[in-house]
């Protein structure tokens, strides 16, 4: 085991892991919850607006995702897994509901001239000072933003800024290519600000 | 240096705050911020909503997950039951 590098032995921790979750070890079902069942009980909340809905989005992936689990064949992480089987349901929810949001026009391509400098001066953040935004406050604000983003914007920002995924991990969440999570966190980062600043940028 | 674009800039925040970016990117959009206030003005917004929205946490949200846990707990019982009979 010394020889192994700390990726290997978390590869080598995370087979021993889905083994026993495959054999249906309900201590190691009560494991996998404690670990991720709290953030992703967060991500599913944000994501729907709600947390009732959130609870029973969760406990019928959760379910799922034990009856699947024989389908799992390590082409990605357990924690991508995880959060590909709520977000799926999530968005089968929110489709259902008819109030999925889809990112509109990027302001920012609006922004600058035919030579790529800014047609406009950027806006400061006056409206800000002027309130006395402290830190815990402007917090606030940019939870309350996030939110409200495009829920294209919204995944991508509370898998990496929130819970802390990594860009393959995000890639084997939301099944999108390797070259694509780069420039979507860049946007939803992008859309998010100007949320906060509240210019069209 | 090669002159970057504000468009270019603003394209390579995400690599720079992630620690994407070579050193080559780095000096040459340093050194464009040093005279560029627009691209400074966002560069600084753009970075203080970034770090906020790590700060964004779970901690408004109560992390009372044990009725969920319970009630999946119960349903994989449930389903051992089944598969024994």
């Amino acid at each position: 085991m010394g020889g192994q590098s700390r990726q290997q032995q978390e590869a080598t921790a995370e087979t021993a892991q889905v083994d026993a979750l495959k054999a249906g070890h309900p201590s190691a079902w009560r494991d996998l919850l404690s670990c991720y069942g709290p953030s992703l009980l967060n991500y599913a909340t944000r994501m729907l607006g709600d947390r009732g809905t959130a609870e029973e989005i969760l406990q019928d992936s959760l379910v799922n995702i034990y009856r699947t689990i024989d389908r799992f064949e390590g082409h990605c992480s357990l924690k991508s897994w995880l959060y590909r089987g709520v977000h799926n349901r999530a968005i089968d929810e929110i489709r259902r509901r008819k109030r999925y949001v889809d990112v509109g026009e990027d302001g920012l391509e609006k922004a600058f001239d035919d030579k790529g400098q800014w047609k406009h001066d950027c806006p400061g953040w006056d409206g800000f000072a002027a309130k006395n935004f402290d830190e815990k406050r402007l917090l606030t604000v940019v939870g309350e933003q996030m939110n409200r983003l495009p829920h294209a914007h919204r995944e991508v920002l509370l898998m990496k800024e929130v819970e802390g995924l990594c860009a393959t991990e995000i890639c084997a969440a939301l099944e999108i290519s390797p070259g694509n999570p780069r420039i979507r966190i860049h946007r939803a980062r992008a859309a998010l600000r100007a949320a906060v600043v509240g210019d069209r940028l | 240096m090669i002159y970057l674009k504000c468009s270019k800039v603003i394209d390579r925040i995400s690599d720079i705050i992630d620690g994407q970016a070579s050193l080559f990117v780095r000096m040459r959009f340093y050194g464009h911020l040093m005279i560029c206030k627009n691209c400074r003005r966002y560069f600084n917004q753009f970075k203080t909503v970034h770090e906020l929205a790590g700060k964004v946490s779970s901690d408004d949200l109560p992390p009372d997950f044990d009725h969920v846990m319970a009630f999946v707990m119960d349903e994989i019982e449930k389903q051992d039951e089944k598969k024994d009979v």
